[in-house]
């Protein structure tokens, strides 16, 4: 510890205002907010670091779902009757609705993209391996609920194409052995899509997972913040600290971030305005439109079920995603550098590979 | 060293960055961030007002019942549109105002023991005629609303 405050210190020192010694201000002595704060922006970060401020993108995003989900939910109406309406009223009666609507819409599309390229940053860079595994299987199960949510909220605006993804996506898991029927009977709130389900699909999307991401996403940024950065040139020793150099958290990385932040919304803006969300015709249970599909990112499953029985469809996901959470038990060799680790990436390559042919194929 | 490369990064005035471009870089900084700000607040606040909505309030005039239904030293909440109107019918005839009471938008109804109109919250009064508050904390009378009779039906005229 004694190591890691010296190197900090040395790297912060010239700009610390909100470093190691905060001021004896009238709030600081009542709160010790100042201390709080100086403390939470010290993150390690190897000079040989490289983020690509994927991880910080996600958390963005995430952010910025909160802030268009909250809005939206003063508008939407969770019944069958109501969501479909209110939803179009959203959208072409509220003052910037289309525009508050299309930003969820394309976020949530963005924060898929995001943490999957994070989870691919970090795969490549070996950075789930000795000291990170924890970190890893929390980020796990963040990849689980973030793709929950874009499961739960598909349904939402109860339009055909919302009604049958959600009957198919269902169905799908109404396939997996053994515990299939009663998971579909819980997904569901019975044995079709119906009001129970959009209740149940509401409360899960605002409700159950933003809680649940919020408290990973908590253990997440703790680890990170004890852990530091990793180093995608060496390997992290079994010592206290790892040596090298430093680059400061705050505000170099930070103003960084926030740039890459600053370009993102300028996408996403850009994204809502070129290509605002669509409505399709009132969901109908008795009538499935042509060319139902799922979103994009459900693509390579929705076609590898078209290829293969629907057990082994489910359960090869099932054991690849299992894989993927233990990936720090299952692979121990410590070398962090890609070209060390030729078996591991090769494996990566070829399932990345596998997943964009599928979804090349799936959209087609 | 790395020392040297982040004392290089906040850019203290002795490094030679002249004041002048300090001070207009902190300026187009404060202006990036004001600018950030207001183009987050303007859609969101647009977004929080609501829509006018297409007024559910029904014009001219609402047929609030039969005179049959509102006998003599009594009354009756009816909707005229979205809005709760009290028909009374006491000695001076047919009367009616705004169900709302003018305290804090409970709506009133006609309390037969006392032959006024009372409100349920915090036992205001109005006279059943006139409106006019007789005792309670209502600070105003009822607004009247204009009634016709036309041969047993009664109509609420919508101003």
């Amino acid at each position: 510890m004694a190591g890691r405050d010296e190197v900090l210190g040395a790297t912060t020192a010239p700009h610390s205002a909100v470093g190691a010694k905060p001021a004896d201000t009238w709030l600081e002595r009542r709160t010790g907010l100042g201390a709080l704060s100086g403390a939470l922006l010290h993150v390690r970060i190897p000079i040989e670091s490289r983020t690509w401020y994927l991880g910080g993108l996600t958390l963005f995003l995430f952010g910025l779902q909160i802030a268009t989900g909250t809005l939206l939910a003063l508008y939407y109406k969770p019944t069958p009757d109501g969501a479909y309406d209110s939803v179009k009223f959203i959208t072409s009666g509220v003052t910037f609705g289309w525009l508050i609507r299309s930003i969820h819409h394309w976020g949530a599309n963005l924060m898929i993209i995001c943490m999957v390229l994070h989870v691919v940053r970090i795969f490549w860079q070996g950075a789930y391996k000795h000291r990170r595994e924890v970190l890893w299987l929390v980020g796990a199960g963040l990849l689980v609920v973030t793709i929950g949510f874009g499961f739960t909220g598909y349904l939402l605006p109860w339009d055909q194409r919302a009604f049958w993804a959600t009957t198919v996506g269902t169905e799908i898991a109404g396939s997996v052995p053994v515990v299939g029927d009663s998971l579909l009977n819980l997904l569901r709130g019975g044995a079709d899509v119906t009001e129970a389900t959009l209740s149940r699909f509401f409360g899960m999307h605002v409700l159950v997972l933003p809680l649940l991401l919020a408290a990973l996403l908590a253990v997440h940024l703790t680890i990170v913040h004890h852990l530091g950065l990793a180093n995608p040139k060496k390997a992290e020793p079994n010592g206290p600290e790892p040596g090298g150099k430093l680059k400061p958290f705050f505000p170099n990385y930070v103003l960084d971030e926030v740039i890459a932040w600053y370009a993102v919304l300028a996408i996403l803006v850009i994204l809502a305005s070129v290509l605002p969300a669509g409505l399709e015709d009132k969901a109908n249970a008795l009538e499935t439109p042509p060319h139902i599909k799922p979103e994009w990112y459900f693509l390579f499953l929705y076609e590898l079920l078209k290829m293969v029985p629907r057990l082994v469809g489910i359960v090869l996901p099932g054991i690849a995603l299992g894989v993927l959470a233990l990936l720090p038990f299952l692979d121990r060799n410590p070398e962090v550098r890609p070209r060390k680790r030729p078996i591991a990436l090769g494996i990566g390559l070829l399932t990345l590979a596998a997943i964009a042919v599928l979804t090349v194929m799936g959209a087609g | 060293m790395e020392l040297e490369r982040t004392e290089a990064v906040p850019a203290v005035p002795s490094v030679g960055i002249p004041a002048g471009r300090r001070t207009f870089l902190r300026w187009l900084l404060g202006f990036s961030v004001f600018s950030t700000l207001a183009m987050v607040a303007t859609p969101v606040l647009g977004f929080l007002v609501p829509p006018k909505s297409t007024s559910n309030q029904a014009g001219g005039r609402v047929l609030a019942g039969t005179t049959a239904d509102v006998p003599v030293g009594s009354g009756k909440v009816v909707a005229m549109g979205s809005t709760p109107v009290i028909v009374t019918n006491t000695a001076q005839g047919f009367h009616a105002f705004s169900a709302v009471c003018t305290h804090l938008g409970c709506i009133v109804a006609f309390d037969s023991t006392l032959g006024q109109i009372g409100c349920p919250c915090h036992g205001g009064v109005f006279n059943a005629s006139t409106g006019a508050v007789v005792s309670g904390p209502p600070p105003a009378p009822l607004k009247p609303v204009t009634v016709v009779v036309e041969k047993d039906q009664i109509f609420l005229v919508n101003s």
